[in-house]
């Protein structure tokens, strides 16, 4: 995985700008429609960290949104704990702009043989 | 106001509403006058009532709500039953290892420095060894005794159920003493040895079982080398995960001056709490290894597969023993050497149990 700090920091400030006046959670859906998979996160939290190097060990290319470098982040990092209910807020997964959840959810899922064709399907994968 | 019913012949749709509060015991037709029980039935015990569809059906739904009333009631105490036995068996095992001072686990370092969290852990974990023997004797009694795919599925079912529970336990362990976790007191020597994030590690297990598990159809051989992929894939992102925490932790220790070296405690504390996230994911990959496997294979293989794993870390935890008790060269007097060798023997016929069928 490659961070492309300068593309993805303009495509990221550029969407989350015109969503200012948006409810969290639609900024949060159009965040994740907006690429194959998407990775809600934040830079200081090692989890995260786990999750990305998931996906890049298999050769995916998320898109990463850091909540605490983003504009507002922290609204969406309030709407994200609501929607798992739990106590922590990222990392949260996106693929083909449907949720896949939290770390718990993407792992065992990747166990049960069922993120692979997610991934495919959404066309982050081609092996 | 019974009396008051039986002149007025209220509709029966009223008499259905309190017939309800008075659940019956099986009568199919209803009975002639008898004063005495009537009182106490309620309304529809009218002897001149019509024996027609809607009463009938009526009388059923009783017998069912009573019925269903009468499941409930004996589940909730059966429940009751069993929590109570474990509560007692709790109190025993806490009895003893307050009386032998929390032995187990190879000791909390200096002599009996254990969390209370560990020391109840400790304590559950001895006994769901015991329960992991009657299962595993459970199972191979079935797959010798050739019971039905069905019957073996239910055996099995249990087996899983029992898995399931030993993670649920390092869950509430991991919340109150994740080092106990991480560090791997709650095994034997051998098993520290190949410790990964507080338990064994799902890959390993699967490559072990690999050899084991012939034979195999196709789909099976993919399916497996699908989940010993994914496990390493995870397993990976986990420790790099984890790797990232001790890094950022180092640095926090590391870094400060002597002025604000409490506020960096502080916030060393605050990731540490990151520890009990990591041995949770780690639990959570070796639970969902598990139940892959037991999807991938037949019942049969399956109960052969989990038989393996029970027999696998048995003979873990008997190296265990065996390594404590054998014999050192130095410090060698008759009276020592000869307890040795006693010790080894003791070990030798425990250990047989687990070799006993190899």
């Amino acid at each position: 995985m490659h961070y492309q700090a300068e593309s993805y920091g303009n495509y990221y400030a550029s969407t989350v700008r015109q969503s200012a006046a948006v409810d969290p959670l639609e900024r949060v859906v159009r965040l994740a429609s907006g690429s194959a998979v998407v990775i809600f996160s934040l830079s200081t939290c090692c989890m995260c960290h786990a999750v990305k190097r998931l996906f890049c060990g298999m050769g995916v290319n998320p898109t990463v949104y850091e909540l605490d470098l983003v504009p507002r982040g922290k609204e969406i990092e309030r709407a994200l704990m609501r929607v798992l209910g739990g106590g922590s807020s990222v990392p949260v997964v996106f693929v083909g702009g449907k949720l896949v959840g939290a770390m718990d959810r993407v792992m065992a899922s990747h166990i049960n043989g069922t993120l692979v064709p997610l991934l495919k399907e959404a066309g982050a994968l081609w092996l | 106001m019974i009396d008051q019913m039986h002149h007025l012949q209220i509709p029966q749709q009223l008499e259905v509403a309190s017939a309800s509060n008075s659940p019956r015991t099986g009568i199919s037709q209803p009975q002639l006058a008898r004063p005495t029980s009537e009182k106490r039935r309620g309304a529809g015990s009218n002897s001149e009532r019509m024996l027609d569809a809607k009463t009938l059906r009526r009388l059923a739904q009783n017998r069912e709500a009573a019925k269903k009333s009468r499941l409930r009631k004996k589940a909730y105490v059966q429940q009751l039953e069993s929590s109570r036995i474990r509560l007692s068996q709790l109190e025993q095992d806490l009895q003893r290892a307050r009386s032998q001072g929390f032995f187990m686990g190879g000791g909390g370092g200096a002599g009996g420095n254990i969390s209370s969290g560990a020391a109840i852990f400790d304590m559950e974990y001895a006994r769901w060894l015991e329960d992991d023997h009657k299962h595993m004797t459970e199972i191979r009694t079935a797959l010798q005794a050739h019971l039905s795919d069905g019957d073996l599925r239910v055996i099995l079912d249990g087996y899983i159920t029992h898995y399931d529970e030993i993670f649920r336990l390092k869950g509430v362990a991991a919340k109150s003493d994740v080092f106990h976790l991480i560090t791997g007191m709650w095994t034997t020597p051998a098993e520290r040895c190949f410790l990964w994030m507080g338990g064994f590690r799902p890959s390993e297990l699967v490559k072990m079982l690999t050899a084991q598990l012939d034979p195999l159809t196709e789909q099976q051989v993919m399916g497996i080398y699908n989940l010993q992929r994914s496990t390493e894939q995870a397993e990976g992102a986990l420790s790099q995960g984890l790797e990232q925490l001790q890094q950022s932790l180092t640095d926090t220790i590391a870094s400060g001056s002597v002025n604000d070296s409490m506020h960096h405690m502080a916030v060393a504390l605050g990731k540490l709490t990151n520890l009990e996230g990591f041995v949770r994911q780690a639990d959570n990959l070796r639970q969902q290894t598990l139940h892959q496997l037991h999807r991938v294979l037949t019942v049969r293989q399956a109960a052969r597969c989990f038989l393996v794993i029970g027999e696998y870390y048995g003979r873990l935890r008997a190296l265990s023993s065996l390594w404590a008790s054998r014999p050192r060269e130095t410090f060698i007097g008759d009276d020592i050497l000869c307890q040795a060798t006693t010790d080894l023997q003791m070990v030798q016929q425990s250990s047989q149990n687990h070799f006993s069928n190899f």
